[in-house]
């Protein structure tokens, strides 16, 4: 006789009186990979964008007569993606045949050098985006024209008794070492800051992770 | 998670999280994937645990919700649209139980849409229609229903195997 799904259901689950759950002991074992997976394309879409980035800028830099701030700002990204690229070799040598918490701590251990290497360049890249910038635009020409002659010429018409020093007004160089000690001394923060908007999502999910498996394993 | 909390709190219902799991996973390691991420929200979610409700009935509800997540993350990451569409991934796991009655009742709950097999589910586990309406969050006016043409469908998949 035909069976009611109520029927089968019951008389089915009867047999299998004793339902016994997979072990709680492999968890998070997909997460990690998947998490880890997720960061290292994020990690290379991120460097092959400052590798592509640096050449538009530097095209675009000779065209547009600001071939000093293209050269410079190639210079910084090349710099950084070199070392990054060489930091990212160091992501394949995390070892994947220890369990998910050892994964993922050698993992963090790997992010925390990377952090730690890029936030002391930091400290000398962004005052060199800055210098460059500047530069660029100070040395830059128009129809034949340099702007730092220009804007010289009529600095001194309107404040002939202005101290010039390498060509430059003094309080201008001044004012330009000071943000570049500005930039220098919090060039860590602004790379934290930056690290935050990029991958601070990724980063806290990590920890939670992290912790969430500390707690499983105490 | 302690080992207490997993003896008193999750292993007595068990047999609730892998029923539901079951139905919403077609193969071994996405069950077991699923198992244990409802574990671990149980444990997660422990303290908004309210006592207005069983603590069985809360586990259904927490199970079928981070199973529809799953889900929905997984159809997201295949680029798989509605939410309440019909599943297209092929059925494993179709010998999951040693009965084999059963087994052909889980391939075709598996068949029905995300919220139609926890309706089904929370029936065959005969939970209330109020109940049910809780749980899923729906008006219990339409469950009765529901339940009808959910059962017709199961009948036509099970090819006249039930009555």
């Amino acid at each position: 006789m035909e069976k009611s799904i109520e029927v089968i259901w019951k008389e089915g689950f009867l047999k299998n009186e004793i339902l016994v759950g997979p072990k709680v002991t492999n968890l998070y074992n997909q997460k990690s990979i998947h998490f880890i997976d997720k960061y290292k394309r994020m990690f290379k879409i991120n460097l092959n964008a400052i590798a592509i980035g640096s050449v538009v800028v530097l095209a675009a830099s000779f065209f547009s007569g600001i071939p000093i701030m293209g050269v410079g700002l190639f210079l910084v990204s090349a710099g950084v993606f070199v070392v990054n690229k060489r930091l990212a070799k160091g992501l394949d040598r995390i070892d994947e045949n220890v369990n998910s918490y050892q994964y993922l701590k050698s993992f963090r251990s790997w992010l925390d050098d990377q952090i730690s290497v890029n936030k002391k360049m930091a400290m000398i890249y962004y005052p060199l985006i800055f210098l460059s910038t500047i530069m660029g635009f100070w040395f830059s020409s128009k129809n034949g024209q340099q702007l730092n002659e220009t804007v010289m010429n009529e600095l001194m018409v309107k404040y002939p008794d202005l101290y010039v020093v390498f060509g430059m007004p003094l309080i201008g160089l001044l004012a330009m070492v000071f943000i570049l000690a500005v930039l220098a001394l919090f060039g860590g923060k602004i790379y934290h800051w930056d690290l935050n908007i990029v991958y601070g999502r990724v980063i806290r999910k990590l920890d939670e992770l992290i912790s969430d498996m500390e707690d499983l394993r105490a | 998670m302690s080992s207490d909390f997993y003896r008193s709190s999750i292993l007595p219902y068990a047999a609730i999280v892998i029923k539901i799991c079951r139905a919403y996973t077609n193969t071994q390691e996405d069950f077991e994937d699923y198992y244990q991420e409802v574990c671990l929200q149980i444990w997660k979610s422990r303290d908004n645990f309210r006592q207005q409700s069983e603590w069985s009935t809360w586990v259904y509800r927490l199970s079928l919700n981070v199973c529809l997540t799953l889900l929905k993350k997984k159809k997201n990451n295949y680029q798989h649209f509605a939410s309440d569409a019909l599943p297209e991934e092929v059925v494993e796991d179709s010998h999951a139980f040693s009965d084999e009655a059963l087994n052909h009742l889980y391939d075709a709950i598996r068949q029905l849409s995300e919220v139609d097999r926890g309706v089904i589910l929370l029936y065959l586990e005969e939970k209330t229609y109020q109940e049910i309406a809780e749980i899923i969050g729906t008006n219990p006016n339409n469950i009765g229903v529901r339940i009808k043409r959910i059962k017709e469908r199961l009948k036509k998949r099970l090819d006249g195997k039930v009555n």
